[in-house]
């Protein structure tokens, strides 16, 4: 139900908005309220599993279900995703109108953002790890589509393909994760792997790539700077993306995985330090950045560093933790994007340098958008302050020194969410507001509601993060959030990280130029430069590989001949069996056969001498009428009709090309008009293309006398077609084989025949019209 | 360039051409020869009127206009083979009768789906080499800039 839903959202707002492209926000909406439902009902309702088989030789199934980590993220997938639905349906029109594009582009950004939707609730329901593998990549898709969805700008470019190329490029990581336990317990199905797997350098492997995965797409260090630069997508796309769906994918596969990366201590370091980095590197970046949606986007590697963190501390309270981290980041990070949004909107105005005193004249947006950051920083009466009283528990059951990094962790927190809110809010106004819809308003407001309310009754919240953990674990969790007033480490942790998060905010031009150069260092030296090298490399490799091939048609060829040489020749030299190249006996009935391989052999030979295009036709047309004729003699009528025919349909067909020709080309060496090479450097062309030629011709010959010396493998094959010919009401074998046994190549093959009759068509037709 | 005897031999070939492709073609479960080689029969025949009487005159011939048509025709038909059988449950590309099955005959032809699927080769094959042929011949026709 929840599935039929969330996978038909797409392709309905896709149809009906190519049909009425003015209706298409109003379907995204309906779609997936309708989505979001579903969920909640999955919720109340024991949904049922799902299972069929999918590829069966391989053990891929088709499992779905609806377990608490599965409710939790399509929640978050469909409620988020309906919040800004509703907000892109005002924001959309005038996005679309600053960029001069037309309205009915709209249709393209909805039907993606939903195919990111259905996605990410497949993904999060699957119980295949192949199934995973599969929505993960149709996010990393969607999400290129999204990101791009300017493509009218350069950034975006740039954007959507750095996204890509690490989320895409980890999803491999995933790939080979999942291989490596299918290898090792011979099953994809995840039930059966977290009861199987035991503690062992495969699992550990496997899991390490399972978790750079998702680490990759949760953005954390050192594959954070993609998300900072996704930013140049519209807004919604932000929102959505960024806090709700690809980056919560990304702590969803581990929790996934997190039975079975429970049993390899090593990954559950790698996650804890990768989470204490990432908090400290986005925390950093956090408040050194001016533009609103940086600013978020830093906040967001910095917030899922907690969840990675908690991962990583695994048990209980980590699992916990984690679930309950999850859905209060989403709220608050979705309302502050889409506040990101709506200011931007009002006033033009992108950084926090030309923002400022909007309280009183948006203030419905400044007091959503404060209760949402007020739940990013954890401040008591909203549902914020457990997920952090949850983080501080587990940090503190774990010992002094990640209690010590947990705090500073919750006071950079607060400290970035000051400069945001105040930075917006408060202080002096230097650019004045317009009205904006209340569709841009409205989303943000509901967000912070349900952070204030979570606040004050945290039952459903810690209710969902419960069942969440207990599937993340694999056993029974209770979780349990209230106010206490009493000096336990927890409520003291909070207090303390939100008086030195304060602190940070008040002294801001003490720690500014430590900051700023701690930035300035990350882009001199951080991953990113890696990447964009590493990229350079590759494309001017690709490049030059390019233009080697292009250069003319002999070169093409030859960047054919040259590698399927080497490679057969590499795996015949590898082989060794050179006994297989004998010379068989010569029989004197075989004569005429002899002959007629005899002047193929020769008119082939003779093929590569001549230089007149007329007579290396008639040349090559003898060695297959030779050849023909040799079939004939091999008692093959079936084959031999079939080579005169075609040979002499294609010399004759050879014959008009050549008329065809232009007269220059038709004369000598085929001389080529960019290049024009002196006599030498023609001479060196010529001699390297006669090397090409004899190494791939060569290795040709060895392996087919090979192959051919060894007849028997074949025999027992043909044996069994010719017993079994009568069976499928034929006598004639070579027809029956074509027909029947290997039908299904004869059918790919005219399928082939088909398409090169198209592109023949296409080729003279246009030529001819020019 | 054509004398009047090539013409009128040439001409007087086509249909006995067609008479023996199409005994190749249904012959081909029996005796030497299937679609495939039917096809290129009868394209030798159609290519020989090219040669003989040009481009504009061959054009005529109602083959050569449906060329195209005859291809698609041809891989409907073997797609048809290949995949209904799919929609009934069975694997890819089961022919009827299946073995053991009693066998409709009409002289020496045998009423089969793998039958069918041969005609759809020979179609395949003929509406590709007509079409070919035709192209080429246009392009030279333009090229020497007469239409004969």
């Amino acid at each position: 139900m929840l599935l039929v839903a969330a996978f038909a959202a797409a392709p309905c707002t896709a149809v009906i908005g190519f049909w009425r492209p003015s209706r298409v926000s109003a379907v995204a909406i309906i779609t997936t309220a309708i989505a979001f439902a579903a969920a909640l009902w999955g919720w109340a309702a024991d949904a049922p599993r799902l299972d069929s088989a999918w590829a069966p030789t391989w053990g891929i199934r088709i499992t779905f279900q609806l377990d608490g980590l599965g409710v939790l993220y399509s929640l978050l997938a469909t409620g988020i995703g309906l919040a800004v639905v509703i907000y892109s349906a005002g924001y959309m029109p005038l996005h679309l109108h600053h960029e001069d594009r037309p309205p009915k582009d709209a249709v393209r950004f909805f039907s993606f953002l939903l195919l990111f939707m259905g996605a990410m609730v497949g993904l999060v329901t699957a119980r295949d790890s192949m199934l995973i593998f599969l929505f993960w990549d149709i996010t990393a898709i969607a999400s290129f589509f999204l990101i791009g969805y300017d493509n009218q700008k350069p950034e975006s470019h740039v954007a959507a393909m750095t996204a890509m190329l690490v989320t895409g490029g980890s999803a491999i990581c995933l790939l080979i994760g999942v291989s490596i336990l299918q290898h090792q317990y011979g099953t994809y199905s995840l039930d059966a792997l977290i009861a199987a797997a035991e503690p062992s350098r495969e699992l550990t492997i496997a899991m390490v790539l399972v978790a750079v995965a998702g680490l990759a797409k949760s953005a954390q260090v050192p594959f954070h700077f993609w998300l900072p630069r996704a930013m140049a997508a519209p807004t919604p796309v932000s929102a959505y993306l960024h806090s709700a769906a690809m980056v919560a994918a990304g702590v969803f596969l581990i929790s996934r995985f997190s039975p079975l990366i429970a049993l390899s201590e090593e990954t559950l370091n790698l996650l804890l330090v990768i989470g204490f980095v990432s908090i400290g590197v986005g925390g950093v970046l956090a408040l050194t950045r001016d533009v609103l949606k940086q600013l978020l986007a830093y906040s967001t590697i910095s917030q899922y560093g907690y969840v990675v963190v908690m991962l990583g501390l695994g048990g209980e309270k980590g699992a916990a933790g984690a679930s309950f981290y999850v859905v209060a980041h989403a709220l608050s990070k979705s309302a502050l994007f889409l506040t990101a949004g709506a200011v931007t909107e009002a006033t033009g105005q992108k950084a926090l340098s030309g923002l400022g005193g909007l309280l009183r004249r948006m203030p419905a947006l400044a007091l959503g958008s404060g209760a949402a950051a007020a739940g990013l920083a954890a401040l008591p009466l909203t549902a914020g302050f457990f997920k952090d009283e949850l983080f501080f528990a587990a940090a503190h059951e774990r010992g002094r020194i990640v209690s010590i990094l947990a705090v500073s962790a919750a006071a950079l927190t607060v400290g970035y969410m000051c400069r945001f809110w105040f930075g917006v809010f408060a202080g002096p106004m230097r650019s004045a507001p317009k009205t904006v819809t209340p569709l841009l308003v409205g989303p943000v407001v509901v967000l912070g509601v349900i952070m204030i309310a979570g606040g004050i009754w945290p039952e459903p919240i810690s209710r969902l993060a419960g069942i969440a953990a207990e599937a993340t674990i694999n056993q029974p969790v209770h979780v349990h959030v209230a106010y206490y007033f009493d000096t336990r480490a927890e409520n003291v942790m909070a207090i303390v990280s939100i008086a030195a998060g304060l602190t940070l905010a008040l002294t801001v031009s003490l720690w500014r130029p430590i900051a700023t150069f701690a930035a300035r260092l990350g882009t001199r030296i951080g991953p990113q430069v890696w990447y964009d090298r590493t990229l350079f490399a590759l494309n001017r490799l690709s490049d030059s590989a390019h233009r080697i091939e292009v250069r003319d048609l002999r070169s093409r060829v030859s960047t054919i001949l040259l590698p399927a040489g080497i490679l057969v020749g590499a795996g015949t030299l590898a082989e060794r069996n050179f006994d297989e190249l004998r010379v068989g006996s010569f029989d004197l009935a075989d004569l005429p056969l002899t002959m007629m391989v005899v002047i193929a052999a020769v008119a082939a030979v003779t093929a590569t001498l001549t230089v007149n295009h007329l007579s290396m036709a008639l040349v090559l047309s003898g060695v297959g009428y030779s050849l023909a004729v040799a079939y004939s003699l091999f008692g093959a009528p079936d084959v031999a009709l079939v080579a005169v025919l075609i040979e002499t349909l294609f010399t004759l067909l050879f014959f008009g090309m050549l008329t065809l020709m232009p007269d220059e080309v038709d004369h000598g060496y085929i001389q080529q008009p960019d290049s024009t090479p002196g006599p030498a450097r023609q001479s060196n062309r010529r001699n390297r293309d006669r090397i090409i030629a004899v190494i791939a011709g060569g290795f040709a010959f060895i392996v087919t006398w090979g192959v051919l010396s060894r007849p028997t493998a074949f025999e027992s094959v043909t044996n069994d077609q010719i017993a079994l010919t009568p069976a499928a009401h034929g006598k004639d074998i070579v027809t029956v084989i074509l027909a029947d046994f290997r039908g299904l190549d004869t059918m790919g093959e005219i399928t082939v025949v088909a398409i090169a009759f198209l592109g023949i068509s296409t080729l003279l037709r246009r030529w001819r019209t020019s | 360039m054509t004398t009047e005897v090539t013409r009128v031999v040439t001409r007087l070939l086509l249909p006995p051409t067609a008479m023996v492709a199409f005994a190749i073609l249904v012959k081909g479960y029996v005796d030497t020869g299937d679609g495939f080689s039917a096809g290129v029969v009868l394209s030798l025949g159609i290519l020989l009127q090219f040669l003989a009487f040009g481009s504009t005159v061959a054009d005529r011939l109602p083959i050569v206009r449906l060329a195209p048509r005859l291809a698609v025709i041809g891989l409907g038909i073997a797609l048809a083979v290949t995949f209904v059988p799919v929609l009934l449950g069975d694997d890819v590309m089961t022919h009827r009768p299946g073995p053991d099955e009693k066998v409709i005959h009409i002289g020496s032809v045998e009423v089969l789906t793998a039958f069918a699927f041969d005609i759809g080769v020979f179609l395949v094959v003929l509406g590709f080499a007509v079409g070919v042929i035709d192209l080429v011949a246009h392009s030279i026709d333009r090229r020497t800039g007469a239409g004969q």
